[in-house]
């Protein structure tokens, strides 16, 4: 007779040693009160019992009656090692464990998982972020400190300009020209230099988009700082849209158009012109590859909010559909975007980073309408992608930013059309400072979406490949996800006040680096000088100091 | 020198006119302090007057006249007194750690900073920075300034416990008394001003305010001093209005970290603000009445993600599932753990009438080879349990219906097919070619196998069921067909396969094939046959033709088979124990009398071959137009032909074990019991159990298999099948789970839907893998 139960070993049998998070469980201070079990939001951990054999060694008492052998049970709690069921490190089971009894470690040894995360032929998709915790940025150093050789600065004392200037700026000469022949004149918007990034109503949560616009609509009315968030492709409410917070919110077009019929319909019921609008050409974490919000994510509400069917799969192609050549796609989108508000708001585009990006910029750079450029590094995130795009594919933002900008001064027009970059800016924390750097660098101001989910919500997710799981609508957090099961885990309140004292930090850390560049009244874009790295090569690339 | 009491007069420049340095007035004035404490100083622009007057308690009046150097009074100790009958330049009182400075006219930048005790007062105006970073210790008397007029840009920058005090008069700036931005990094101290400003205060560092009744007090107390100091008494009226003094004060930390982020709180903002402008729920219009509000991680109710349901018996047992009848093992065990031995072997019969022939002797227990049990140690013994029902009397029968059914064949598949239609009370008819019912088990089966005791027992057993009618030695034609296909409402073809399949290799007339052997052994005239034996065809029968070749005198039996064998379980061990050996590949090119010839020529020597390469039915009582395949008759997943009135089952169907011939007997039964009442028939449908559902761990291995039916009662799982263990209820951290106790005397286990917090421990838990977790 053959044991049906014997245990087999199929290629894809994996132990819990294979896994990149080990659940480290005690079972000395399990409360067994099933919290963990009930908030894991993959269900990776169970309740398990062990039966264990006892047996006694002892060489006398051997008899008739001798119990040498016993069992025992024992209970505690196990995680799953199937590919579907495996533990993501979230740490939810961590938050709830009344007795610390219980956390996922990073599994020190190889974890052979990632051998088999193309189950079904499917290839590896996730939410998140690229899998590389180092960072360029993080590197660079503010070196021009001033000392007694011209008066320092005193962050805490002196009054700061801090802000950018979103829009075409035109040279002196051609503004008072135009001004005095009452011609168009491109519109700007003067705005605080960290921006939150594209992230849609879909891709997030209702709780978390709206959290995110309380926040920014906090800043700007009480607190006076222009913050402004850009909506991701997806739309935007029709009452926001018509609200007095529009002006705050770039509201973003991308290749799948979800959502502007709403937003056309809504324009002449505006109370005020958005900030500006951005066409998503790129997107630094999955470059040259599409959108798509999955079918479960498309909630009645997302349904409406997009005007499409409810439980349909929305992909955003990776192009736009007709457009051929950047002279069309400048012709047919900006001109269009600038039009449809009279020509008063501005409109650039954004790319991800790529070594064709100085192509584009010169492009732009002839074109009146465009306000400016967006490059979108390869250590950006997004909600979902193939693991190849994410941790492959792209460029990074420092080079990209710099050469551009470099670029720009060559021709002698870097004060005319501003850069931002985006892309990993503060993946390890430190945002004030990478945000710096950048401008530094030559970027008129930075986009970020990551930071701003880890800061202001709570977001797991790590450049580890923790959690990352916000393209499968579970998001433990309520960040990602359009079940209001998970969602209303999430206090829009305590997102906004969270908003506002990342930037309210945000700005301290500005002053605290701006002060000693002796540099007060306006931000330093391009002040390449003041910087330096221990990197030969990449300051030898950046044209910055190398500093050791 | 000795000491005076005259004011001792020094002059700042040299009788030549020239300017006497800054240092070397320094030690003509401590020179002239060891001998009188009142010095009339003519400077010329000499700094630092006035400090290092370091004699303890010493009281010292110092009068200034002429051009003021830079910091007088710089480090002045208290007791020490300053006068400047003029104006004064920058930076007066720096350092100052006690002395009253006062300046008649006007002083420059820098006023008191970093003085940390003393009063600097001023009957002008004063520049920019003045009391800044001006420290109080709490140990000595707070630092004042006093300036008359008006004061400079950034004052009182860092100031930490300082006052000072702006009256206004003759102000340099009447425009704004206070310049531009004072007060920045403020964290200390007060600021008494009257007159016009631009607000232009630090508001992260101070609030502006009116003085409250004490700090009125205060001022109103001192005022006179200062005036009487600067020599401007007439003032005193006008500055005694008390609705014309403001103050700045410093913020507590606690109300700058506040300030910080904003002067509202974010649910007064949420409210006054955000929703305000939307005139209600910005998402309304899409997602009307969504609620959006707050809850917790560990949720109840219809927030859970998932629900445990209790599914009870919706899976089946492998035991059930794989044994092609679908006994109920796990329910005839739990009736004997409730003490119901009779109802649990009344249980079997109902879907068998050979338990303990087929389950306990022939059947190789399919049902034994999935057992859950064998996680914990070994399968339950269904064998044994079959072989405990062999004195069971017959199951309660209904009565006739006078329905009659007409089954071709007495063996296996035709006698459970009669058993069933039996007991529903339809009349079952059994055509037997032989005098003897029993088909491949009476003609085939070695008795080694089977004891002819048992076989006979249950034989009678069959033989006293009602409504079963006999008609054997009945070779059944087409005519007889024809005639049933009209006297009887269905016809049931159970002929099975007697018709030796064979290979015309040459020599093959030489072989003997395993079903005309086995016949004759069981009919005790065995076939002769040499020592030597070769068989064709190494499966299960093969083996039985083995041993029954040893039986009948071989002394070596090799079993050859063109694949690897299929034999397994009893009857190839049976094969082994006595001597046979298996070869493979084996490709047979002829017999000759040597023995087996093999393709590649070698010569396995035998006096007899034999073949058991199986069976094929003969049906020449079949008409041509029932649809065949292969020589098996065509039928549905019921067993029907491609005439509905006539069902096929068994060997005729397709080749199986005996086992598969009682199942589809019953499969079909129950399906013409159906068609006759008029009902859907409903097949067995239940999946079998997921073995990762049943927790085992529950179970401790038992030194040796149970020896009686109440020992495989206890050990079993209960696959699928509630056991009342009440585990569900014991663990649920929640107390949501409990048992209910049903009308009709069974019970439910229930999960309270609010109290539940869908952990999924009783999944976890349940032994039978009842408990599921559902998503919601």
């Amino acid at each position: 007779m053959v044991a049906v139960s014997s245990i087999t070993s199929s290629p894809s049998d994996l132990t819990y040693a294979d896994l990149p998070w080990l659940i480290e469980h005690r079972e000395d201070r399990c409360a067994v009160c099933g919290k963990c079990t009930a908030v894991c939001p993959v269900q990776a951990i169970q309740l398990t019992y062990r039966r264990q054999r006892i047996v006694g060694l002892g060489m006398l008492g051997k008899g008739k009656n001798d119990p040498s052998v016993n069992y025992r049970t024992l209970y505690g709690i196990k995680q799953k090692t199937d590919v579907a069921h495996r533990c993501i490190g979230c740490g939810m089971c961590s938050m709830v464990c009344p007795n610390e009894a219980i956390r996922p470690i990073p599994n020190p040894n190889d974890a052979r998982l990632r051998f088999h995360m193309n189950q079904g032929g499917d290839a590896w998709k996730r939410g998140g972020r690229r899998n590389d915790r180092d960072s360029l940025l993080d590197k660079i150093i503010f070196t021009r400190i001033s000392m007694l050789t011209d008066p320092a600065l005193d962050a805490g004392r002196h009054e700061f300009f801090m802000n950018t200037i979103l829009g075409r700026i035109l040279p002196p000469e051609e503004f008072i020209q135009k001004k005095a022949k009452g011609e168009w004149i491109p519109p700007t918007r003067e705005i605080f230099p960290f921006i939150i990034g594209s992230m849609s109503f879909g891709a997030l949560s209702p709780n978390m988009w709206l959290g995110l616009l309380q926040g920014v609509a906090y800043l700007n009315e009480v607190l006076k700082i222009p913050v402004v968030m850009a909506t991701g492709e997806g739309g935007c409410p029709p009452w926001v849209l018509k609200s007095p917070f529009l002006k705050y919110i770039i509201l973003q077009i991308a290749s799948g158009y979800f959502g502007w019929d709403e937003i056309v319909r809504a324009i002449p019921e505006m109370q005020c012109d958005p900030a500006a609008i951005e066409i998503k050409y790129g997107q630094g974490a999955k470059p040259g590859d599409g959108g798509l919000l999955m079918w479960f994510k498309v909630s009645k509400l997302i349904a409406r909010l997009r005007g499409v069917p409810e439980g349909v799969d929305l992909p955003s192609p990776p192009v736009h559909q007709t457009l051929y050549s950047i002279e069309e796609s400048v012709m047919k989108m900006i001109q269009t975007m600038s039009m449809a508000w009279g020509f008063r708001v501005p409109v650039y585009p954004k790319i991800s980073g790529s070594t064709s990006a100085k192509a584009v910029l010169n492009n732009l750079v002839r074109n009146p309408y465009a306000a400016g450029m967006l490059i979108d590094g390869m250590d950006g995130g997004t909600g979902a992608a193939y693991n190849v795009s994410m941790d492959s594919m792209g460029h990074p933002i420092a080079s990209n930013i710099r050469e551009c900008y470099l670029d720009l001064v060559a021709q002698g027009r870097e004060n005319e059309i501003p850069l931002f970059a985006a892309g990993g800016i503060g993946k390890n924390g430190n945002i004030a400072q990478n945000g710096m750097a950048l401008v530094m660098l030559g970027a008129s101001g930075v986009h970020m979406g990551k930071y701003i989910m880890q800061a202001a919500a709570g977001c797991l997710g790590s450049e580890r490949n923790r959690c990352n799981v916000c393209n499968i609508g579970l998001c433990p957090k309520g960040i990602t996800s359009q079940n209001p099961k998970l969602y209303r885990r999430l206090d829009p309140d305590q997102v906004a006040q969270r908003v506002v004292e990342v930037f309210t930090s945000i700005r301290t850390e500005m002053k605290k680096i701006m002060a000693p560049l002796g540099r007060s009244q306006s931000l330093p874009i391009g002040m390449s000088d003041a910087i330096g790295i221990g990197d030969a090569a990449a300051a030898e690339r950046l044209k910055i100091r190398y500093i050791c | 020198m000795s000491e005076t009491n005259d004011t001792i007069v020094i002059n700042g420049l040299k009788e030549n006119g020239q300017r006497i340095s800054s240092q070397e007035f320094e030690q003509m004035v401590q020179a002239a302090a060891e001998r009188s404490h009142h010095l009339l100083l003519h400077t010329y622009g000499q700094h630092n007057i006035g400090g290092r007057l370091f004699k303890k308690d010493a009281r010292y009046r110092i009068v200034v006249k002429g051009p003021v150097g830079q910091r007088l009074g710089c480090m002045a100790r208290p007791g020490v007194t300053i006068v400047s009958e003029g104006s004064a330049s920058n930076d007066v009182g720096y350092l100052n750690i006690g002395a009253d400075i006062i300046v008649k006219g006007d002083a420059g930048d820098g006023v008191c900073n970093a003085m940390a005790q003393g009063r600097v007062m001023i009957g002008g105006s004063i520049g920019a920075r003045g009391l800044t970073m001006s420290k109080w210790n709490p140990e000595y008397a707070r630092p004042e300034l006093w300036v008359l007029g008006s004061v400079g840009d950034i004052f009182a920058e860092f100031n930490c416990g300082g006052i000072g005090v702006v009256c206004g008069i003759n102000p340099k700036t009447p425009e704004n008394v206070m310049g531009y931005r004072p007060c920045v990094g403020m964290v200390g101290g007060w600021i008494f001003y009257r007159g016009k400003t631009d607000g232009s205060f630090s508001k992260g560092d101070v609030k502006d305010t009116v003085p409250n009744d004490e700090q009125w007090q205060w001022l109103l107390s001192r005022l006179p001093e200062f005036l009487e100091a600067i020599g401007q008494p007439e003032h005193l009226a006008s500055l005694s209005k008390r609705g014309e003094w403001r103050m700045l004060i410093a913020l507590t930390p606690q109300e700058k970290t506040l300030l910080n982020l904003g002067s509202m709180s974010m649910q007064d903002f949420r409210t006054k603000v955000w929703e305000a402008a939307f005139k209600g729920d910005p998402l309304r219009d899409l997602a009307p009445g969504l609620d959006r509000s707050p809850i917790g991680l560990i949720v109840t109710g219809e927030l859970r993600r998932r629900v445990p349901y209790w599914a009870n018996r919706a899976n089946a047992a492998p035991c059930t599932f794989y044994c092609p009848t679908h006994i109920p093992t796990v329910d005839r065990l739990r009736l004997i753990r409730d003490g119901k031995i009779d109802e649990s072997y009344e249980l079997t019969l109902r879907y068998t009438p050979f338990p303990a022939s087929v389950c306990g002797a022939i059947c190789p227990n399919l049902c034994m080879e999935q057992c859950s049990r064998q996680d914990v140690d070994t399968s339950i013994d269904i064998a044994m349990l079959g072989r405990a029902v062999l004195d069971a009397k017959l199951p309660p029968v209904k009565p006739n219906t006078g329905k009659k059914v007409a089954i071709i064949g007495g063996g296996p598949a035709g006698m459970s097919a009669a058993w069933q239609l039996a007991q529903e009370g339809i009349e079952a008819h059994i055509y037997e070619r032989e005098e003897k019912l029993g088909g491949k088990i009476e003609q085939v089966i070695p008795w080694e196998r089977l004891s002819i005791a048992i076989w006979q027992k249950e034989i009678d057993r069959f033989l006293q069921m009602p409504n079963i009618v006999l008609h054997l030695g009945h070779t059944v034609t087409k005519e007889d067909l024809e005639r049933f296909l009209k006297e009887y409402e269905y016809v049931i073809v159970a002929a099975g396969a007697h018709e030796p399949r064979r290979i015309p290799f040459p020599g093959s007339e030489r072989v003997i094939t395993a079903l005309d052997f086995l016949k004759s052994v069981k009919s005790g005239k065995p076939m002769k046959i040499g020592k030597r034996v070769v068989i064709i065809g190494a499966g299960n029968v093969g083996c039985d033709v083995a041993c029954e070749a040893y039986r009948n005198g071989a002394e070596q039996v090799i079993l050859v088979d063109i694949q690897k064998p299929l034999a397994f379980g009893k009857e190839r061990e049976a094969a082994e124990k006595l001597g046979a050996v298996f070869r493979w590949p084996v490709n047979t090119k002829e017999v000759t009398e040597e023995g087996l010839v093999l393709a590649d020529g070698e010569v396995i020597p035998a006096d007899t071959v034999m073949i058991s390469i199986g069976d094929v039915p003969a049906l020449p009582f079949l008409p041509d137009s029932i649809e065949r395949f292969r020589g098996w008759i065509k039928t549905d997943e019921v067993g029907r032909t491609s005439d509905s009135k006539i069902f096929a089952v068994g060997d005729v169907e397709r080749p199986g074990l005996i086992a598969h011939a009682l199942g589809a007997g019953k499969r079909t039964a129950e399906c013409i019991v159906a068609l006759l009442k008029g009902q859907e028939y409903q097949p067995f449908k239940q999946r079998v159990i997921d073995k990762k559902a049943l927790t085992t761990a529950h179970y401790c291995p038992t030194s040796s298999k149970g020896i009686n039916v109440a020992d495989e009662a206890d050990r079993c799982l209960s696959c699928g099948s509630c056991r009342d263990c009440h585990l569900c209820e014991t663990i649920c951290p929640a107390k949501a789970i409990s048992r209910k106790t049903l009308s009709d005397g069974g019970y439910e286990y229930v999960s309270d839907d609010e109290k539940c917090i869908a952990c999924g421990f009783c999944a976890d838990t349940c032994p039978c893998g009842i408990w599921v977790m559902k998503t919601a």
